[in-house]
């Protein structure tokens, strides 16, 4: 974003990438699971952290033995990184939510941590450019803590089930609602295809790949950044590229690790704590009983919704603060086995009168966010350019846990409510990282005595440094941080292009 | 091994026309799979199958290679559970009988058997995927098998997945 928004309006600029261009078409093909070594198992040992990785898109991630990390024993971290040209901007799940007010100024709400120098006022004119970009489908449903945007209108009816889940819902004071979702354009919303090709049309954009920026340096003279080394990737060439102006979007802890390891901007020591990211894992899976035994439809089954953040908006809840948020789904496929205790015959006879039934919710849940959780730099560990990697030192609360077992509780009553059969839940959300939306760690503030950057996402110790990826958060909320992230992107880089401008940087 | 035959024998019979375990070479392939996999999970099923075999021998005076169908299901059944991904039960034993039934379907169901059962009912195999190749230089070329084939790049066709 940061580079559509700068060459557009007439700055050069040079883009430092640590991985290669990917390309869907050359680098992959369809094959059986039947054809690979472990028969779509993911290969032992190997991304170990990254649930999300199988043996068809193991080459994506990171390698965690090339860039490894570490983390206080006893207390794991998932730290889910991709380096392809666009990052995981080509994978995520698009879900597309603001923020509301409920988790920019969360500390007026409820007096925990610290509220964000911007409102949503002053993001909400580029949220909106930023959905008609990726074009977001949904719909509006005048619900503060849920804004609605600039959408692309979703009048698709709701399926029977999701029906009779809203009622169930609405009895509760309970929305449940559509989701909304990134369209993009031909099947991928990415800043590949979507900010990047604007940004080289100009003219004025230079790209690199595989290049991995070792450090940053300041004139010793003006404490201003002027300087990035950098190696690259494949020959182990050094190299660097002196720069008027140093924007970092490595992707959250990446930015800070490489601020870290240069020591830089960190005069307020906050550099590296208030790390956060969002719970997931905990959850339900339900069956619709009139869709069993071969009478599965679209129109009864075939649907998804968003149930908003409804706990402690107007009332406290008993044992924790601020919220999540539930993915619903439903479908006409079959179910998975492990929703039923059973093998064998009887297995598959359950599975064959359930097939088309099944239904499940899964939370996305606010991490509070801790100055003790935080990252730093394991001087005795290098990746495989020698570059001191990050230990990460962070656990989840009593908060987080309690939350995670209040929304599988809803979440049952509501589907008992609505007539379906839970199956089987989990109160467990899945490890710290696992979300991939790890936030914070540069945060911005109106302090620069207790924060990294400004409002503008600008350094308070170096005025020509700016840092526009999911570091400059305050409070994680419980939304997907992609919008948040390009708004704040695109806002900084307009300010920082208004400031060349003006000489003043 | 003769153990974790007869679990995948018994758990994942031949049923409507779709190979069993056994047709689709699901216990020598978890054999291999274990072989190379970290301790936690050659623990799991090293513990997990002696245990199986002594209660059998315990219970029916058999091993469990030796156990029939209803002798079987009195050792399993008390174990099953329903669990969601990535949240297996925590306790060992119950850890290990739900796992391991989840990796002989998983093996059952991305084999060649399966697959051809698939196609000459008319049906989309389900273990199809997009296969990403390696990143050059593959940093875990080594732990290919030798004689694996270098993926080449010309391709005919490839499906877009997002």
């Amino acid at each position: 974003m940061a580079a559509k928004i700068l060459t557009e309006k007439g700055i050069s600029c040079l883009m430092l990438n640590a991985g290669p261009i990917a390309n869907v078409h050359k680098d992959t093909d369809v094959k059986q699971a039947y054809t690979l070594p472990f028969r779509g198992f993911k290969q032992p040992g190997r991304l170990p952290h990254v649930f999300q990785s199988n043996e068809f898109n193991a080459n994506t991630w990171v390698d965690e033995k090339e860039v490894p990390y570490t983390y206080t024993s006893g207390n794991p971290y998932n730290w889910v990184r991709v380096r392809l040209f666009g990052g995981r901007s080509l994978f995520w799940s698009r879900q597309s939510f603001r923020l509301s007010d409920y988790e920019l100024k969360g500390k007026s709400h409820d007096g925990f941590g610290d509220d964000w120098p911007i409102s949503l006022a002053d993001l909400a004119p580029y949220y909106s450019r930023v959905e008609q970009i990726f074009r977001v489908k949904g719909d509006i449903d005048h619900i503060p803590q849920y804004p609605d945007g600039n959408f692309i209108p979703d009048d698709s009816p709701w399926c029977g089930c999701m029906q009779r889940l809203r009622t169930a819902g609405s009895q509760r004071g309970i929305p449940v609602c559509k989701p909304r979702s990134s369209e993009g354009v031909d099947g991928l919303a990415s800043s590949v295809n979507l900010l990047l090709p604007d940004a080289f049309r100009t003219g004025k954009l230079q790209a690199i790949p595989n290049v991995v920026v070792r450090e940053l340096r300041t004139n010793p003279n003006t404490g201003l950044v002027n300087e990035a080394h950098f190696v690259d990737r494949l020959s182990r060439r050094e190299m660097s590229v002196k720069a008027r102006v140093v924007v970092l979007a490595a992707g959250t802890l990446e930015s800070t690790r490489l601020l870290l390891n240069s020591g830089l901007a960190n005069s307020s020591g906050v550099m590296g704590h208030y790390l956060i990211d969002q719970i997931y894992g905990a959850g339900l899976v339900c069956s619709v009983p009139e869709a069993r035994n071969g009478k599965t439809s679209r129109e009864l089954m075939q649907g998804q919704a968003l149930i908003p953040r409804f706990r402690n908006i107007n009332s406290k809840a008993k044992n924790f603060i601020r919220g999540y948020a539930l993915n619903v789904y439903s479908s006409t496929h079959p179910m998975d086995p492990r929703a039923f205790a059973a093998y064998g015959k009887e297995l598959q006879d359950k599975l064959d009168t359930y097939s088309g039934s099944g239904m499940g919710m899964g939370i996305m849940g606010e991490v509070l966010a801790h100055y003790d959780h935080k990252v730093s730099i394991d001087k005795n560990t290098v990746d495989a350019w020698n570059i001191p990697v990050l230990h990460v030192d962070t656990r989840y609360t009593d908060n987080e846990f309690n939350m995670a077992r209040d929304a599988v509780d809803t979440g049952c009553e509501l589907a008992e409510a609505a007539g379906f059969e839970v199956l089987t839940k989990n109160y467990e959300p899945n490890p710290p990282g696992y979300s991939i939306h790890e936030l914070g760690t540069c945060r911005m503030g109106d302090n620069p005595k207790t924060s990294v950057l400004n409002k503008w996402c600008q350094s308070n110790d170096i005025k020509n440094l700016f840092v526009v990826d999911g570091a400059s958060f305050v409070s994680g909320g419980w939304q997907n941080p992609t919008m948040t992230i390009l708004s704040l992107s695109m806002r900084a880089s307009e300010y920082l292009s208004r400031q060349m401008q003006q000489r003043n940087l | 091994m003769s153990t974790l035959r007869q679990l995948c024998e018994i758990m994942v019979p031949p049923l409507k026309g779709y190979p069993g375990a056994i047709d689709a070479a699901a216990p020598e392939f978890l054999d291999f799979l274990i072989s190379v996999s970290p301790p936690d999970r050659q623990q799991m099923y090293e513990s997990g199958l002696n245990r199986l075999d002594a209660e059998a021998r315990q219970k029916f005076g058999i091993p469990f290679d030796s156990v029939n169908e209803d002798q079987a299901s009195q050792l399993i059944k008390p174990w099953l559970r329903t669990w969601m991904e990535d949240h297996p039960p925590a306790e060992p034993f119950a850890r290990f009988i739900n796992v391991a039934h989840s990796d002989i379907r998983t093996a059952t169901i991305n084999s060649q058997a399966w697959s051809d059962a698939d196609v000459a009912a008319g049906e989309e195999p389900p273990g199809v995927g997009l296969y990403w190749y390696p990143v050059e230089p593959d940093v875990n070329k080594k732990y290919l098998p030798r004689n694996e084939p270098r993926p080449h790049s010309e391709k005919t066709q490839s499906k877009l997945v997002h």
